[in-house]
């Protein structure tokens, strides 16, 4: 009868399309929002994945990465000297204006890195040497950035075209000039800036009037410590926060800064609920639009259904009948759904935003939810049917 | 037990069903008897509302009657349960419906498979014996395209095919003529009698299309929600009375 149950369906063209349309615009409106939210929030701990160590120290008041609460420089030294330690590093971090050639102004994130160990260094340069921020009045600036910062000149076909900055070009922060040695590739970030980076010590030039320049500290455990346990003794031995450096969402420990920033971002914005609306909202029109459809097809199927009924199908046939055309249903919208939603992310990753991330997890939630939107509009059917009299068959 | 008792393949013994409320009760049936034979065709006929379909409920199993008895093959149904009564019309019955009830959206094939595959037979054997009869009601080469493609009377066709594809002891057919020009219905009940009949098939055809009256072996005339007589020689029966 199974067979028989999906010709029904699949002999009604109409119908199924239609059936499809919902079941699929509630798989991607789901998928595809869900993938944004998670794209965006990911922006949040930018810092976290472009500036690489394996434990980070804080002000024991910082919430998030993206809150730096300077630190004194000699705690530095205090953190050199907890028993586990291999190395730590000063970090800068900072949003300041810099001044372009053509008298524009472009907020930056300012990265300063220690200039003996380059801890936190960005992992890709596609031009320049990481070396060369040795040299005075030196930064790197980050390809997204250098596009962004570019000047407008005009092109070949007399239209208004930006340039991309390039290595050589200069820029000033605070009336400092700046000049750009290396282009990198790093993620970009929630708060917008391009990331521009620099020497630990020029930084502090860069922000003339700042007491305290040390946002935190990159610290790298000695052989045979986890950083959690690190952590704890930092923590223990110094006072200040200390923090893991796990970024990868499903996975991120207790102790992970990403993590935080990931929760202080969910309850202190309206993000989650912005986006948990538009979900809210595709699973809404998929149980409305597929619901509607499915009973729609089942009322025009009723008195074949009465019929089969009264031929002598129990209604535990029917239900299994009703039950394998949703679930095919869901199946193929599922994947239609999907499938919308990765060719959107891709054509969206191409162009750099907005922000998308489709962990495996969401496509599975997406499926379990698809196949909930069938599973509700099979049992409305089955309730339909349920009802309907086996003697109506005589009725005409 | 009488020696006409194991002949008989339908009785029902002052059969009640009431519908509505106590103050809009409308009777349909009221201490209705009615046998129906192995072997033999009877027609159930009679004016619109007179009860003839309700009679054909109660007999299919698809309707309790509020009061009386009804047996049919030795089983009584009046006790049965949901169940056990769709598991009864699945093993016994064959219906033929006045609208056909084919399903528009499978092949002719298909629809004649269905009861076939409500009892659970394999898809194999269940498509081998549903091409033998549609090839026995005459469309052969037909049977992969849809109902809606054929015309009334190849339609009723496929569903004497579909009633009669597992072989059921008793044969329901409702005003199987109704949406039929004469020579189509005609033709219709030929093949109803030449395929049904059988010494152990009881067919039952509700109608009040009395240009079919002559393929009964009985006609049981109904009126106000009983059995008013039964005639052994359908010739005997006047139509200008119905």
């Amino acid at each position: 009868m199974y067979r028989l149950a999906l010709n029904m369906l699949f002999g009604d063209r109409a119908k199924l399309a239609m059936l499809l349309c919902g079941l699929a615009f509630s798989a991607l409106l789901m998928a595809q929002q869900s993938s944004v939210f998670f794209g965006i929030m990911s922006w949040t701990y930018t810092p976290m994945v472009n500036i690489r160590a394996q434990v980070w120290v804080s002000d024991p008041m910082v919430e998030q990465v993206n809150d730096a609460k300077p630190l004194r420089d000699t705690d530095l030294g205090r953190v050199r000297s907890v028993d586990g330690v291999a190395w730590a590093a000063p970090l800068h971090t900072s949003f300041v204006q810099a001044r372009m050639q053509d008298g524009n102004f472009k907020l930056i994130t300012l990265v300063g890195i220690d200039a003996d160990t380059f801890a936190g260094a960005p992992a890709i340069l596609t031009q320049g040497r990481i070396e060369d921020l040795r040299l005075p009045d030196t930064v790197i600036v980050d390809e997204w950035g250098a596009a962004l910062m570019g000047r407008m000149t005009v092109g070949p076909d007399g239209k208004p075209r930006s340039m991309p900055l390039k290595v050589g070009d200069t820029f000033e922060v605070n009336d400092i000039q700046a000049r750009i040695v290396g282009i990198c590739k790093v993620r970009r970030a929630f708060t917008g800036g391009p990331f521009v980076y620099t020497t630990y010590d020029r930084a502090k030039g860069y922000t003339l009037g700042a007491r305290r320049t040390l946002s935190f500290m990159l610290v790298e455990p000695q052989k045979g410590v986890t950083p959690a346990e690190l952590c704890d003794r930092i923590e223990r031995g110094t006072g200040l926060k200390a923090w893991t450096s796990d970024t990868v969402i499903w996975n991120w420990g207790e102790r992970s800064l990403a993590r935080n920033t990931f929760w202080w971002f969910w309850t202190n914005t309206g993000i989650p609920f912005s986006f948990g609306t538009a979900v809210l909202l595709g699973l809404f029109v998929g149980i409305a639009i597929s619901g509607q459809t499915f009973y729609s097809f089942v009322l025009e199927n009723l008195k074949y259904f009465a019929a089969i009924k009264a031929m002598g199908a129990g209604m535990g046939v029917i239900a299994r009948m009703l039950f394998v055309q949703a679930f095919t249903a869901g199946l193929i919208g599922f994947g239609l759904g999907a499938g919308m939603a990765q060719g959107i992310g891709r054509a969206m990753i191409e162009k750099g935003m907005p922000p998308f991330v489709m962990y495996p997890q969401i496509l599975w939630a997406t499926f379990v939810l698809v196949l909930g939107i069938s599973f509700v509009s099979a049992i409305i059917g089955i309730i339909k049917v349920s009802r309907v009299d086996a003697a109506s068959v005589f009725r005409g | 037990m009488s020696p006409l008792a194991h002949t008989i393949a339908v009785r029902a013994s002052g059969v009640d069903i009431f519908f509505g409320t106590l103050e809009n009760q409308v009777v349909a049936l009221q201490q209705a008897d009615f046998e129906a034979r192995r072997g033999e065709l009877i027609m159930l006929v009679g004016p619109s509302g007179c009860g003839k379909t309700t009679l054909l409920s109660v007999i299919a199993g698809t309707l309790t009657p509020q009061a009386g008895t009804v047996e049919v093959f030795g089983q009584r149904l009046d006790g049965l349960g949901q169940e056990e009564l769709t598991a009864f019309r699945r093993k016994h019955l064959g219906f033929v419906f006045q609208s056909f009830n084919l399903i528009p959206t499978l092949s002719v094939i298909e629809n004649v498979m269905v009861p076939l595959l409500i009892q659970g037979r394999p898809y194999d054997e269940a498509h081998a014996r549903s091409l033998a009869i549609i090839d026995k009601v005459g469309l052969k080469g037909r049977e992969d395209g849809r109902p809606n493609a054929l015309s009334g009377g190849q339609q009723q066709r496929v569903a004497i095919a579909r009633a009669l594809v597992h072989e059921p002891p008793l044969l329901i057919c409702d005003e199987p003529t109704s949406a039929l020009d004469k020579d189509t219905g005609g033709h219709i009940m030929e093949l109803v009698r030449d395929l049904s009949r059988s010494p152990e098939r009881c067919v039952v055809v509700v109608s009040h299309d009395h240009r079919i009256f002559r393929f009964a072996d009985r006609i049981a005339e109904m009126e106000d929600g009983r059995i008013s007589r039964v005639v052994d020689d359908p010739k005997l029966l006047d139509a200008t009375h119905l």
